[in-house]
């Protein structure tokens, strides 16, 4: 939701689905706010951020990114024959991000980091509670609330690309080979978003189903700030 | 006790000054012209503004005559004489004394007796804060009637000797995109309501509900002055030896995080879906928006916002005078208010929905009005 001009074209979301979707807004907007107050990120606005932090964060966001595949393809599996057309986009969408992984590794070498040295990251503590809930959530039958996790994940590649990697390049005078991960995500997250709206309406079918989506997007978040909050404290 | 706006008036110093006019009033710092200008005029698409300023950069105006000026409108439309208001509310974010509050000065100047008084401190939304204030000294019983008013005096701090006065490496300029911007966008003015505990006669404005979100735990500051490039530098302006070093310092000048401005459309969006959230703001039944966006640049991106969340309200709604009165700062909303009531045909019912988002530390403030008429 950081990129208000790419998500503009969702016609004929019932109320419910778009009631869900300013719910949503106001939970992504809630978890910039938090996002501006972690110290890592908070550098970036300030204009401290340096090349240490920039490795830093590539180190504790790969664990994340790694196991990422692994709760989108363990939710694919979770959707019975009614929910087909969901499982069809969920799987398409592992498709896509399924060796992400290698691209940050790439960056973090291009960015004065050593290969060996990001391959051994482990999870931080956040990352821990984070990979749990996601992989948990994904396990229950037809987890149509994992939406709202997807809302904020995508919705975080968007920012990156948009806010923070020509801002990582200016403070950092890192070159633009280090931050492809992170520009590569804000170019596919603003299709991404174009396929959630679409499964929005069928996922929000119920006031249960809608809340559900909006928790899990609630947690998701909280998580997600908890990892970046949590960097290095493995 | 329910509170109505019975009353306003205006106040914007000197004739309009076209785009093409503004470094002439200002000054064309070290006498050439900016390469800013068209950029920055083109993206908040105003034509016109107001200076208290003459060409030779003296004060025509001081800032607290603006603001009685625009006071003594407001009581003139009014049955009401200046010996009946119980409360002098007022906001700016630069008086001209540092000392005392610019409410002090305004009621001298108004010469109202044994008044309650209030000074609001802050940027854009400043004046919703006196508002408030006000509103709520009535809606408890303390007053009948509450005078409020708030002005802006910017140009003094956007004048070429403000920038020249910063010492600069041989060749270079000394100051940034950052600090030039606000030279293209502010503008000076001011505006006055008058609240009462009962409707005035003809059409008045009943004050449903004001509030506001802050956000300054999250954000660093977007807007300001005092510090020589932002927040994080060691020294405020009154450390200096004198501040003579202070404004060679670039202490003085007025900056705005141009990076950091998209946070403010995230914001007011967000206020209104959680005022939506709580049924206290229904989409459908405005009829009049009037919100205090800074530049034209900004309007599309908070209609786009609002229809990306299924909750705009039809431009043909939304009221400004941005364009032909300027940036007025804490200002801007009294005057649109003004001219709102003295040129559109308003019907008994109508719903009036004021928004004013202040990107200082990003404060977030709305307003809610119904349109009442008592036959004369």
């Amino acid at each position: 939701m950081t990129a208000p001009d790419s998500t503009l074209d969702h016609p004929g979301l019932t109320p419910l689905a778009q009631q869900t979707l300013r719910r949503l807004m106001r939970v992504w907007f809630d978890f910039e706010r938090r996002l501006s107050r972690v110290p890592i990120l908070k550098r970036l606005d300030t204009g401290t951020f340096t090349i240490d932090d920039f490795r830093c964060l590539l180190r504790n966001l790969r664990p994340q990114v790694v196991e990422g595949a692994r709760w989108i393809t363990r939710c694919a599996s979770s959707f019975d024959r009614d929910h087909a057309h969901m499982r069809s986009m969920v799987i398409g969408h592992a498709m896509d991000e399924h060796r992400d992984y290698e691209m940050l590794e790439h960056d973090y070498v291009a960015a004065g980091g050593q290969y060996e040295e990001i391959q051994k990251a482990e999870r931080n503590i956040g990352t821990e509670a984070l990979h749990a809930f996601l992989m948990s959530q994904a396990t229950q039958p037809n987890p149509v609330d994992m939406l709202g996790a997807m809302f904020i994940i995508e919705g975080l590649g968007d920012k990156m690309a948009n806010n923070w990697a020509d801002r990582i390049e200016e403070l950092t005078k890192c070159s633009p080979d280090a931050t492809r991960f992170i520009r590569y995500h804000g170019e596919n997250d603003a299709s991404h978003m174009e396929k959630f709206y679409t499964m929005l309406g069928d996922a929000a079918s119920t006031e249960e189903s809608a809340a559900a989506i909006v928790r899990t997007a609630k947690v998701v978040a909280r998580l997600y700030a908890l990892q970046l909050e949590e960097v290095d404290n493995v | 006790m329910s509170v109505y706006l019975t009353s306003t008036g205006a106040f914007l110093p000197n004739e309009p000054v076209s785009n093409d006019r503004v470094e002439t009033v200002l000054g064309a710092i070290h006498d050439r012209p900016s390469r800013l200008r068209r950029r920055v005029l083109k993206s908040n698409g105003i034509t016109t503004r107001h200076y208290a300023l003459d060409e030779s950069q003296a004060t025509t105006h001081q800032n607290e005559d603006m603001a009685v000026a625009a006071a003594k409108q407001c009581l003139e439309r009014s049955p009401l004489e200046a010996n009946d208001v119980g409360m002098l509310s007022v906001a700016t974010s630069q008086g001209d004394m540092v000392l005392p509050g610019f409410g002090s000065m305004v009621q001298g100047g108004l010469g109202i007796p044994s008044v309650e008084l209030h000074t609001a401190h802050g940027i854009c939304s400043s004046s919703m804060m006196a508002l408030k204030a006000a509103f709520n000294n009535i809606r408890v019983g303390d007053q009948q009637t509450a005078l409020v008013v708030s002005s802006e005096l910017t140009s003094r701090l956007l004048k070429r000797s403000r920038y020249e006065a910063v010492a600069a490496e041989p060749g270079t300029i000394g100051f940034d995109f950052n600090s030039e911007f606000l030279r293209w966008m502010l503008s000076d003015g001011a505006g006055a309501l008058l609240l009462q505990d009962r409707p005035g006669r003809g059409l008045s404005l009943r004050i449903d509900w004001m509030c506001s979100f802050s956000h300054a735990d999250s954000l660093p500051v977007c807007m300001g002055a005092g510090r020589a490039k932002g927040e994080d530098s060691p020294l405020s302006w009154q450390d200096y030896s004198t501040l003579g070093e202070a404004e060679a310092d670039g202490a003085m000048l007025l900056r705005q995080d141009v990076r950091l401005l998209e946070h403010i459309v995230k914001l007011g969006v967000d206020g209104f879906l959680r005022l939506i959230d709580e049924g206290r703001l229904v989409v459908d039944d405005i009829d009049h928006f009037l919100c205090h966006y800074s530049s034209h640049h900004f309007k599309g991106k908070i209609a786009d916002m609002l229809t990306a969340a299924g909750c705009m309200i039809p431009e043909r709604k939304w009221f400004t005078n941005l364009y032909t009165k300027g940036n007025t700062g804490c200002a801007a909303m009294f005057i649109m208010l003004d001219e709102f009531i003295e040129t559109m045909s308003i019907q008994p019912g109508a719903r009036i929905f004021c928004h004013v988002p202040e990107s200082g530390r990003f404060n977030t403030t709305y307003m809610h009005l119904t349109a009442v008429e008592v036959s004369k």
